[in-house]
């Protein structure tokens, strides 16, 4: 059983203080193939007989569609985006993942409370403020970081899609070039993962490998943290 | 190289395909794309008249059949710039392979014969980066219209460029408006130096000729592994499963 912990004053109503499931967070840059990673684990996990529940930032059947519509419009400014992340994170952990985790599910999530806390504080959000709106946030049972570096994540950035407006930093850094811009919005990105990984505890893999050798090294992790529930 | 407008050489490589339609170019650089994705190449595509929020507009107009040439042409250029500030120059500037399925020819080919200036719709596209080489797909009018009317029964207003006022016949007029495009692109042709391809030729034979202009540009260019995951599928006995949606390439 994982004991429920809350990174500050969690969710109202909440009071189960044990799971039988395991959740386990997956973080990383734009573009170093996390999604590629989680369908992979996910295949493997229930191909060995776990279930398995998949989850990710903007999945939340509550505030999905209203990020997106402020996408497009690129009208939300940064606080009001941060909350929206809240809200779609907090829907998700509600009705969705606690309940997977509650029926001994393992839940991937694809991304969680450091990536908002990352591309708020990035875009000048203070720090202290999102980390108290996020303190519903349920502490994972384990954190593995993609580690990389522009120069691996720009050729399949370039390979799968274009430049997007976001991942550049485009909303504020006020450049009107895509490529300075994507370079530097993710070398700040990823300095304040590395900050984020250090005071949190994250289990870094070496992202910039082929694609086998990093599903390799997450699947170890993995199955470390998940066999427990094999015995009991 | 490609170099930007005004001069600065870009490390990409920029390849065009230019040609009337029916002439067969996107088959020749789809074909060039897989090529060249297989031999590990980081291989962006770049398509006319595609950006979402420009081709709405331009699907609006051409629904109510508002727009006039100048119109027509400025919208063009608005989803031109628009694609090659997010696609292209970031994609060329990283040192990818950027290939363009028509570029900014096709405006002076396709406005002009709409009676827009040619030295205003040169002026307008003046930004446009220079590509590495531009191909230009030729093929007789009679063998474009053959291939074009075999699975297409109704031209559509602007496409048969009834707006021009040539015929009030679509067929007749597709011919005619046709006719012009070709006659401008002939003129582009030596303008440019744009290099011909006879797209009569077998499709085979005519993607030879394109790799063999290709590939003297390569060396050097950004390298990005195609599928990298499948190896994972083999030595763990995957299928797969879940990659559809994690992958855009994955199909």
């Amino acid at each position: 059983m994982s004991k429920v912990r809350f990174y500050g004053k969690g969710l109202a109503n909440v009071t189960v203080t044990e799971v039988p499931g395991k959740l386990i967070v997956l973080e990383g840059p734009d573009g170093v193939g996390r999604s590629t990673q989680i369908a992979l684990l996910r295949e493997w996990l229930e191909a060995n007989g776990y279930a398995v529940f998949s989850s990710g930032l903007r999945r939340s059947e509550l505030a999905s569609v209203g990020i997106a519509e402020a996408k497009e419009g690129h009208t939300l400014g940064r606080t009001t985006t941060a909350i929206f992340y809240a809200a779609d994170l907090a829907d998700r952990l509600e009705r969705e993942i606690l309940p997977a985790l509650r029926a001994g599910f393992i839940v991937l999530t694809d991304r969680y409370f450091y990536s908002l806390i990352a591309r708020s504080v990035v875009r000048g959000v203070d720090e202290h403020w999102i980390r108290s709106l996020l303190g519903f946030a349920l502490v994972p049972d384990a954190v593995f970081y993609l580690r990389s570096d522009v120069e691996h994540l720009l050729p399949r950035v370039l390979a799968t899609r274009a430049f997007d407006y976001w991942e550049s930093g485009m909303d504020f850094m006020g450049r009107a070039d895509y490529y300075e811009s994507f370079v530097t919005y993710q070398r700040r990105m990823l300095d304040e993962f590395d900050a984020l990984g250090r005071e949190f505890g994250f289990c870094d893999i070496d992202a910039t490998q082929p694609v086998h050798q990093v599903f390799r090294a997450l699947r170890e992790g993995v199955v470390e943290v998940v066999s427990a529930l094999k015995v009991s | 190289m490609a170099h930007l407008a005004d001069g600065t050489a870009l490390p990409g490589k920029l390849f065009v395909v230019e040609g009337i339609d029916g002439s067969g170019k996107s088959t020749q650089l789809d074909l060039l794309r897989k090529w060249l994705i297989a031999k590990g190449y980081c291989v962006a595509f770049s398509e006319w008249n595609s950006s979402p929020l420009v081709r709405d507009t331009i699907k609006r107009g051409k629904k109510r059949k508002i727009l006039t040439p100048t119109t027509f042409s400025l919208l063009h250029a608005a989803d031109f710039i628009h694609r090659m500030e997010q696609q292209m120059i970031p994609a060329l500037k990283a040192g990818a392979i950027v290939l363009a399925d028509r570029y900014i020819y096709t405006a002076f080919a396709r406005d002009v014969a709409r009676g827009v200036d040619p030295q205003w719709v040169r002026e307008l596209y003046s930004l446009a980066v220079v590509p590495t080489q531009a191909l230009y797909f030729r093929v007789p009018l009679e063998e474009s219209l053959r291939r074009i009317m075999l699975g297409r029964p109704k031209l559509k207003y602007y496409e048969a460029g009834l707006d021009v006022g040539l015929s009030e016949d679509p067929n007749e007029s597709y011919q005619l408006f046709q006719g012009r495009i070709l006659r401008e692109y002939d003129r582009l042709a030596d303008e440019y130096g744009l290099v011909t391809i006879d797209a009569a030729l077998p499709i085979v034979r005519q993607q030879e000729m394109v790799r063999g202009i290709v590939k003297p540009h390569l060396e050097g260019a950004l390298k990005a592994e195609a599928n990298p995951w499948r190896h994972v599928l083999d030595t763990e006995q995957l299928a797969g499963r879940y990659l559809g949606n994690a992958t855009p390439e994955a199909n």
